[in-house]
């Protein structure tokens, strides 16, 4: 591990420009990623603006062709409701939809970059996580979506827009907070097509994501101590690694943060490989409430290993194999500083691409930078050292004085407490002294009432002194170990902070059999619906034990090409132990609720006898 | 007075006692189911007196086959665990396990088709929940001290 002697410095003097650069990360794409960070300028004079209304319409603002960034901003009221947006591919007619699919398949012949997935997300699930898959593919029936045609035109257009000028842009930000010298760097692609692409959840267009670094400054040097990645809408302690953590935190030329971007989605990761992003379906509140609460009884009340069965599993790939951008390669960025008083970054409010009516938003284009896609204030940009949980964490050169003067103030409140609980002491003595003088003298007895209240009062009051002279003491020596660690130069755990390592998938150790998991997982979800209605056509009578057999054999042959077979069959049986265990009940609860109570007086019984016979 | 030699074997839990107890009400039970239809059939006394099969079909009497042949495995397993189980293997518990989720499917079954046999379902559940305690598991290896399944 690196010490803070070694890492990278930059005068505090220099220029935003000049840190961002200094600064700026290297990012490795996913062979086959096809839309790449773009500047914004040429992206909106591709597009439409619409507004979409409360009564379903959507309203042309301004057509495809005439639209600037400084249009853009313009000043139009909206109503409640509605919602404005981008348009990057306007809408295909069937024959424009056909080309434009055929032209996507020549293009990407003619460069040669095919994504082939390995071993593909489904056999990292379960069968149920399999089955609400299935579900949530077939939600886009009934959602808003973005259709493969869309994705392939916009394809095909960021292709010609590159093959014009060949920039990638970053947005760099430069801001202060709690003596933190903070750099974003966000990124705008065209469009997400993790889904089209990747077989990831979501398909939109734009996407704009970020990457963040925090410095201290010392001896008129800002030093990195802290980055923090974003990936998807996750937030807190979980984002970030130290600088010093070479293992986590790869550095290019020692200044430049090694990313690996997530093809299609843009997530950013620390580790290049394959991650599983875990989609939890929305479920109504009483469904959550009860799955919760079986959760609990599984785990605690059966001692179960915890299990979600109920997510999706998704593979987001970060292989870092592709096009590598930023410094020191052939491919370098084109930095454009952005802050509050850039007109496009505050004053537009809407979406950066499509508004496709979805529901739950997943194919709906995100806001910009400093706005979520309903034009409240994003967290990220007003608040980044939240957004990475660093708001509680003082910059390394604060953290001794700060430890040393902490240490202080509760010396000080040690040393008021010394001589208060001896006063307050001698206090309750003399009231106990008075009170027992009182007893035995029926005339004194409303003074005595008011006295014991007192007495009561300042026990509580001394107890509560006394247990924060203990508590003190013990924070005292946490603390002065830490500011001695400190000063002797030691430096606590980069990774402490992390209660979730997000980290890649060793798909060969995943599965047992690979190749006919990977059959099984993509061939078994059919198979059981071929299974269920040859169930219905040929024994309609026994339907419902039919459906159970089929189901639990499906389970079984999961579990033993995942390697897991002994679990799950403990599992199986044991729900089924409780199946049957409801059924007994419900037949037997006399007998079971008088067989209770004569077991329970027999075991007093015998205690109490025992007592009795010493 | 001689001197009692410790033991160098692992303790067995009671669980494990009352689980080969279990075992063997069901060994019983399932024996008796295996004879049942044989006996209603009369197949002891005149032998097998029909054909087994129509076409696609199981006859009554091949059904009665079928059902016996059902519960002698599962009773001819249940002898074959027992023995592993008093052993402490670990492969007794994984058999033990299916064998138990096998029988509670075919409970389930007769009870949702009018035919609960109560007796086979307790002995079942006890079985299944005795197998779930954590000491019981360890000791056949399913489950490590730091709390992991294996």
């Amino acid at each position: 591990m690196a010490s803070a002697s070694d890492r990278p410095t930059a005068p505090v003097t220099a220029s935003d420009l000049e840190l961002l650069r200094k600064f700026e990360p290297v990012v490795y794409f996913t062979k086959g990623e096809q839309f790449f960070p773009t500047d914004v300028d040429h992206y909106v004079r591709e597009c439409s603006l619409w507004e979409h209304h409360p009564d379903g319409r959507d309203e042309l603002l301004v057509r495809q062709g005439e639209l600037t960034l400084e249009k853009l901003i313009e000043p139009r009221p909206a109503g409640f409701g509605s919602v404005r947006y981008l348009r990057f591919i306007e809408a295909l007619s069937l024959a424009e939809s056909a080309q434009v699919l055929a032209d996507q398949l020549l293009l990407r012949r003619k460069l040669g970059e095919f994504f082939h997935a390995g071993i593909g997300r489904l056999a990292r699930g379960g069968i149920l996580p399999r089955l609400l898959d299935g579900l949530f593919s077939l939600s886009f029936l009934l959602r808003g979506k973005v259709t493969a045609a869309t994705a392939a035109a916009a394809e095909l257009d960021y292709h010609e827009m590159l093959t014009k000028d060949e920039t990638y842009t970053y947005y760099g930000r430069l801001t202060r907070q709690n003596g933190w010298t903070i750099l974003q760097y966000w990124f705008f692609s065209s469009f997400d097509s993790w889904r089209s692409g990747f077989h990831g959840v979501n398909d939109h267009e734009s996407d704009w994501e970020m990457i963040t670094l925090y410095l201290y400054e010392q001896d008129g040097q800002l030093i990195p101590e802290w980055a923090a990645y974003a990936s998807h809408d996750f937030k807190g302690d979980d984002l970030r690694r130290r600088w010093d953590d070479d293992a986590e935190l790869q550095k290019e030329e020692q200044s430049h943060p090694v990313v690996f971007a997530g093809a299609g989605s843009h997530a950013s990761y620390f580790r290049r490989g394959e991650y599983q992003a875990e989609v939890n379906p929305p479920l109504p509140a009483w469904l959550s409430g009860l799955l919760h609460a079986w959760n609990k009884f599984w785990t605690e009340t059966l001692g179960q290993p915890e299990a979600n069965a109920f997510h999706i599993p998704f593979v987001d790939f970060a292989r870092g194999d592709g096009l590598r951008l930023g410094p020191g390669g052939p491919q370098t960025w084109s930095p454009v500083l952005v802050d509050e008083s850039t007109p496009w970054v505050s004053q537009y409010r809407g979406l950066w691409g499509l508004f496709a009516r979805d529901p739950i938003s997943g194919e709906n284009a995100p806001g910009g930078p400093m706005y979520n896609r309903d034009g409240s204030p994003r967290a990220s940009w007003y608040d980044p050292l939240g957004f990475a949980g660093l708001d509680k964490v003082p910059p390394p050169p604060e953290m001794q004085p700060m430890l040393a003067d902490n240490c202080a103030k509760i010396s000080r409140r040690q040393q008021e407490l010394e001589k208060l609980i001896p006063e307050k002491a001698a206090e309750l003595q003399e009231k106990g002294v008075r009170l027992k003088g009182m007893e035995g003298n029926p005339h004194l007895a409303k003074q005595y009432g008011a006295l014991e209240k007192e007495i009561n009062t300042l026990s509580a009051e001394l107890r509560s002194l006394r247990r924060e002279v203990s508590e003190n003491t013990s924070l005292m020596e946490g603390l002065t170990r830490r500011l001695e660690r400190m000063k002797a130069g030691g430096q606590d755990d980069p990774r402490a902070h992390i209660h979730h390592l997000a980290e890649p998938d060793d798909p060969t150790q995943v599965l047992r059999f690979d190749r006919a998991a990977q059959t099984w997982a993509a061939v078994s979800l059919s198979m059981l619906m071929f299974a269920i209605a040859a169930l219905i056509f040929f024994a309609p009578g026994y339907i419902w034990a039919g459906l159970a057999i089929i189901l639990i054999l499906f389970v079984v042959a999961e579990s033993f090409l995942r390697g897991a077979f002994v679990q799950t069959v403990g599992r199986i049986t044991l729900i089924l132990a409780m199946i049957t265990l409801v059924i007994l009940f419900i037949h037997f609860w006399k007998w079971i609720i008088v067989g209770a109570l004569v077991i329970m007086g027999i075991s007093l019984m015998f205690q109490r006898l025992r007592e009795l016979t010493g | 007075m001689a001197k009692r030699k410790k033991s160098d074997k692992k303790k067995r839990p009671i669980a494990v006692t009352v689980i080969a107890v279990a075992i063997v009400v069901l060994f019983l039970l399932r024996l008796y189911q295996f004879f049942e239809p044989l006996i209603r059939n009369q197949v002891f006394i005149n032998g097998i007196t029909g054909p087994l099969f129509m076409g696609w079909q199981l006859t009554a009497l091949g059904s009665a086959f079928l059902t016996s042949l059902i519960y002698l495995v599962l009773s001819v397993t249940g002898i074959i665990v027992l023995i592993g189980f008093l052993r402490l293997h670990r492969w007794s518990w994984v058999l033990l396990m299916a064998w138990t989720g096998v029988s509670l499917i075919i409970s389930l079954l007769d009870y949702f088709y009018s035919h609960p046999n109560y007796i086979v379902m307790v002995s079942n559940v006890i079985i299944a929940f005795a197998l779930n305690i954590t000491d019981v598991q360890r000791i056949y290896g399913i489950r490590r001290d730091d709390g992991l399944s294996l």
